[in-house]
């Protein structure tokens, strides 16, 4: 089974969450943790954090243009075909933007005079970790400055699938972009966490219609349920029978991490919940 | 006219409240003030504002292909093409445009010798205008849920914004960005004079702050950290990893339940930073 931790919005609780049901499920099952948020990945320091990892895969998704600027006679049909506004004309000739850069090609393939070529770029990194659980964490890093996040994350998940596993816990990245979606893609079942503010409700609807487009199953979780009791029960009333549980606002959650502590190996409340969520979840 | 970003590269850690605060603070000094939601993916400021989103002053599009069937002679070279993955092809059939995948880059019908794919214009998105009160304004750009590729919205919104800030004799806009580091992060950040890095004392919070902080000194934007909920953690690991970029902590802001509360019920304005 593949389970994705998803939520729109950024830091009401994902990481927390996976982390504590990928311990959970670890107890009598086989388990790997993919951490699909290549752009922050913060999974590993939410398991006690890694000091060295086992092994670090290069990636290259991307890919980036190079002129021979002796065939170039500055037709400028490449800088009027980038949809990405990469390329500018620059004293006759184009010049690239390596930032705003997809990697997509265009510009090789409208070059009449084959000036440009696609060289591979390096633009992320795959790490694993046989924690001290008892599962294999996968986790991936996109290089600051280079695109193709979504790529990253799909070579993250072929690399956890090569684990035997029964159960893989899939964070998500926040929003509703590309590694969003290619964290869902594949996906038997999602659990959307929230926190009761109006921007977490406003941004649970929009990532549900990314869920809802891959016809994946779902729960919803409310985190930080008490800085708001109003909006929360109205959330709970909104999901119906989606709703699966809710998880208290604590100021000894920050302190914990800060230690390095994660939420399982602490006495808070919030551990209880996410166990009685655990065991809704497992039924 | 000066352009500041406030980004954080984590998720949650209080972009918006210090965007829409510094805004606010800048507005009571008798500047003309323009915040600019970049955020396209999940867009907030609007409602801590507790504004709402009428009609779209403007809309975004994007060109998407569409297979021409009766051209088409399954060839393969657009799936070959697609960098992508958002062609398939089976042996013998027709090409399959997976949307899921595009970036709408164009590739496949550039590339195809047949003229068989057709560039569809479809909506990606949408910008709103909203004046929260006198010479202050809020410019919100939203990409369809589910679009692969939203950093040319974010751009978009962007030169919407900077359009109306010329217009209005702005003086300084101000740009909200989604959390992460990748294509609307860097959207919202290229060609700014300033940005801030909204952090908090985690090692969560450490750890994205020294990918944004990497990616501020590659786009060449000048940075600056802010610590929200400071009181709550370590703050040396932040202070050391500001120094490793030169930079330092700009401004402290202690936690407060008050605030989580006001930012719970979209009643941010009633603070000052």
């Amino acid at each position: 089974m593949r389970l994705v931790i998803a939520s729109g919005k950024g830091g009401v609780g994902k990481s927390m969450l996976a982390s504590a049901l990928a311990m959970l499920f670890a107890e009598d099952k086989k388990v790997v943790a993919v951490d699909c948020d290549a752009d922050a990945p913060n999974l590993a320091i939410w398991l006690g954090g890694v000091k060295k990892w086992d092994k670090t895969i290069l990636v290259s998704t991307s890919a980036k243009p190079e002129f021979d600027f002796k065939k170039c006679n500055g037709c400028s049909l490449c800088v009027k075909n980038c949809r990405f506004e990469a390329l500018q004309l620059a004293q006759g000739k184009p010049k690239l933007n390596p930032f705003l850069c997809e990697g997509c090609g265009a510009c090789e393939v409208i070059c009449p005079l084959k000036v440009i070529k696609l060289k591979p770029v390096q633009n992320g990194e795959i790490k694993i970790k046989k924690t001290k659980y008892n599962f294999p964490l996968v986790s991936g890093q996109l290089y600051p400055g280079e695109s193709g996040s979504g790529k990253v994350v799909t070579e993250i998940k072929k690399e956890a699938e090569k684990f035997a596993h029964e159960v893989m816990i899939i964070d998500s990245a926040p929003g509703t972009g590309c590694p969003v979606i290619a964290s869902l893609q594949g996906a038997n079942f999602a659990i959307l966490i929230t926190e009761p503010t109006p921007s977490g409700f406003s941004d649970l609807k929009r990532v549900l219609e990314v869920v809802n487009h891959f016809k994946v199953p779902y729960r919803i979780v409310v985190n930080k349920w008490d800085i708001n009791k109003n909006l929360s029960q109205k959330i709970e009333k909104w999901a119906g029978r989606k709703f699966l549980g809710k998880i208290s606002f604590d100021k000894e959650i920050f302190k914990a991490i800060a230690n390095l502590k994660p939420i399982l190996e602490t006495n808070l409340k919030a551990k209880r919940e996410i166990k009685e969520i655990f065991n809704k979840l497992a039924t | 006219m000066k352009k500041i970003v406030i980004t954080g590269g984590k998720g949650g850690v209080g972009k918006s409240t210090v965007a829409i605060l510094f805004a606010d603070k800048l507005v009571r000094e008798n500047k003309k003030v323009i915040l600019c939601d970049c955020d396209v993916e999940c867009p907030n400021d609007y409602l801590l504002l507790g504004q709402k989103l009428a009609k779209p002053i403007e809309k975004v599009f994007a060109e998407f292909p569409k297979l021409i069937k009766k051209k088409c002679k399954k060839c393969g070279l657009c799936a070959k093409t697609c960098r992508s993955n958002a062609i398939f092809q089976a042996p013998g059939k027709y090409p399959v445009f997976i949307k899921d995948l595009c970036s709408a880059c164009g590739a496949c019908w550039i590339v195809c010798p047949y003229g068989a794919i057709g560039p569809q214009k479809e909506e990606t998105g949408q910008i709103f205008t909203n004046r929260v009160k006198n010479n202050f304004w809020l410019v919100t750009g939203m990409a369809k849920p589910g679009l692969e590729e939203t950093g040319p919205v974010v751009t978009e919104v962007k030169k919407f914004a900077l359009k109306f800030a010329e217009k209005n004799k702005v003086n300084v806009t101000l740009f909200d960005t989604a959390p992460g580091i990748h294509c609307p992060v860097v959207s919202a950040l290229l060609n700014c004079d300033l940005a801030y890095c909204v952090t908090e004392p985690t090692p969560m919070g450490a750890y994205d702050l020294n990918l944004i902080l990497d990616l501020c000194q590659k786009l060449k934007v000048p940075a600056k950290v802010i610590l929200n909920q400071a009181d709550l953690g370590d703050k040396r690991k932040i202070e050391k990893i500001a120094k490793k970029f030169k930079t330092k902590v700009e401004k402290e802001i202690p936690y407060s339940r008050k605030l989580v509360e006001a930012y719970s019920k979209g009643k941010l304005l009633n603070f000052r930073l």
